[in-house]
């Protein structure tokens, strides 16, 4: 991020934070939508993190570390939006029945619905420390600092996040589909 | 190491999978809010409670009791009192809406998505067929396309509903294998039937004959065991062809209520759920449901 517009938006220039949102927001969203794995939540959370950094941009000490800290904004409104993330009910799924499914195809499409079942079985604690690695490509000293915690607890996060992303996949293997008739 | 190294590639794979966001609306939202949206500045004298003296202190906490009064006095209801278990007091003078005793005169598809109101009527229209229905507590939320359920969520107080769209023509000879069995019907009869064997399943009651608005329906409770092969999401019941929709398992252990009315030789099917451990008050409050559906 320029400094230099960071350091402008701080002091209250409206069009240089319009210059940084407008550069932060598309990966802010995105990140936020695979913590929270719901796009209504994620917008929500994306807003009022955007907000909240134009709010508290005067108290940033140093302009250098803007993405961390605006990122830890981000995960904060992930954990406020992730408090009102909805409730399961009763549900339908479009099933491609009708189309031909070559078996990798299948397989991927089983493990991505594992997958999801998987992770928003974690925490937002644990989502964001997967998100922060695994999707940003963010080392895990740099994820400790966004988060605020100790290099090891990110560590061990990280470690119970894929052991229980594994289990979902392992729990739920099951045969290869077969249609009956149709 | 190795099993570790391909779950980190599933699992970065499956991160980038979803397509790309565009953050234009949010970024419209809150450019429009800037100009109202002031700049927290430290303008304060930083002060850490621990430097105070015990009677700054006093004073602080009996300004805070006094701030907190004098809210608290002003936030309750006009007429209301501490602990008052009265309706909110409306902020607008127009009467105060009353249930109407018949249906929409014109039906929506489905009610619109939020809460809905106790004791109103709700219209839709399913199969073609325009009905109301009522829910006898608030606390009923409506997904806006067609499935309503108790705000309680999944859980022993909790309940829900699907109002299908299009009538489900079969069921799923294997639910954890995604296997449907070939379509069945077109009769009431028949799809009651069908779903009165859907495998991994433990029938309560049913296939039953009742009426639902006046109409002849039939009517299959089961329960979805939970030592089948699969979790719930996995756990395919039964399916409309058009579009390819499945109901799956909302948990294992649930109970799921289906009628399917006959509505002039059209079947309109309709399911509902309540889940382990419920007591009897979710299913009453179904059945209250059903009850109050109005056909036009």
């Amino acid at each position: 991020m320029d400094t230099d517009l960071v350091v402008r938006a701080q002091r209250g220039d409206k069009g240089a934070y319009a210059i940084v949102a407008t550069e932060i927001a598309d990966r802010y969203l995105a990140v936020a939508r695979r913590i929270l794995r719901d796009i209504d939540l994620a917008e929500d959370a994306t807003q009022q993190a955007l907000l909240a950094i134009w709010q508290d941009l005067p108290q940033l000490r140093d302009p250098a570390l803007f993405d961390a800290w605006s990122y830890r904004l981000l995960v904060r409104a992930c954990y406020a939006e992730g408090r009102k993330e909805r409730r399961w009910a009763p549900n339908l799924r479009l099933l491609p029945v009708d189309e031909p499914i070559a078996k990798d195809g299948l397989s991927s499409v089983i493990d991505r619905d594992q997958l999801e079942g998987g992770f928003r079985r974690l925490s937002i604690d644990h989502r964001a420390v997967v998100v922060l690695h695994h999707y940003l490509d963010l080392p895990l000293d740099r994820v400790a600092t966004i988060l605020g915690i100790p290099v090891g607890t990110a560590h061990s996060r990280l470690h119970h996040a894929m052991r229980g992303l594994r289990a979902a996949l392992d729990a739920d293997a099951r045969p290869p589909v077969r249609e009956v008739a149709r | 190491m190795s099993a570790d190294r391909d779950m980190t590639r599933i699992v970065r794979s499956w991160l980038r999978t979803d397509e790309h966001e565009s953050a234009d609306r949010v970024l419209d939202h809150v450019l429009a809010q800037l100009n109202a949206t002031p700049q927290r500045r430290s303008w304060w004298p930083a002060r850490r409670i621990t430097d105070m003296n015990n009677v700054v202190k006093l004073a602080i906490a009996a300004a805070a009791v006094v701030v907190v009064a004098i809210v608290g006095v002003n936030l309750l209801p006009a007429g209301g009192g501490v602990g008052g278990s009265g309706p909110a007091v409306s902020p607008s003078p127009s009467p105060s809406p009353s249930p109407s005793p018949s249906p929409s005169p014109t039906a929506a598809a489905f009610p619109p998505a939020g809460k809905l109101a106790a004791g109103a009527r709700h219209s839709m229209i399913r199969e073609g067929i325009p009905f109301s229905f009522s829910v006898p507590t608030s606390g009923w939320i409506s997904n806006g396309d067609w499935g309503i359920d108790k705000s309680a969520g999944v859980g022993p107080d909790g309940a829900g509903f699907i109002f299908w769209g299009d009538t489900p023509v079969g069921v799923f000879a294997d639910p954890c294998a995604n296997s449907t069995s070939p379509p069945v019907g077109p009769s009431a009869a028949d799809l009651a039937a069908a779903v009165a064997s859907v495998p991994g399943t433990d029938l309560v009651s049913g296939p039953s004959d009742v009426t639902v608005g006046g109409y002849p329906a039939k009517q299959v409770v089961l329960t979805v065991r939970e030592d089948v092969k699969c979790n719930a999401s996995s756990f395919y019941l039964w399916y409309a062809p058009t579009p390819d929709l499945a109901r799956y398992a909302t948990e294992l252990g649930s109970t799921i209520r289906v009628w399917i009315v006959d509505v002039n030789g059209t079947p309109v099917w309709i399911d509902g759920e309540t889940y382990k451990g419920a007591g009897p008050e979710p299913g009453q409050e179904i059945q209250q449901i059903i009850d109050s559906i109005q056909f036009e």
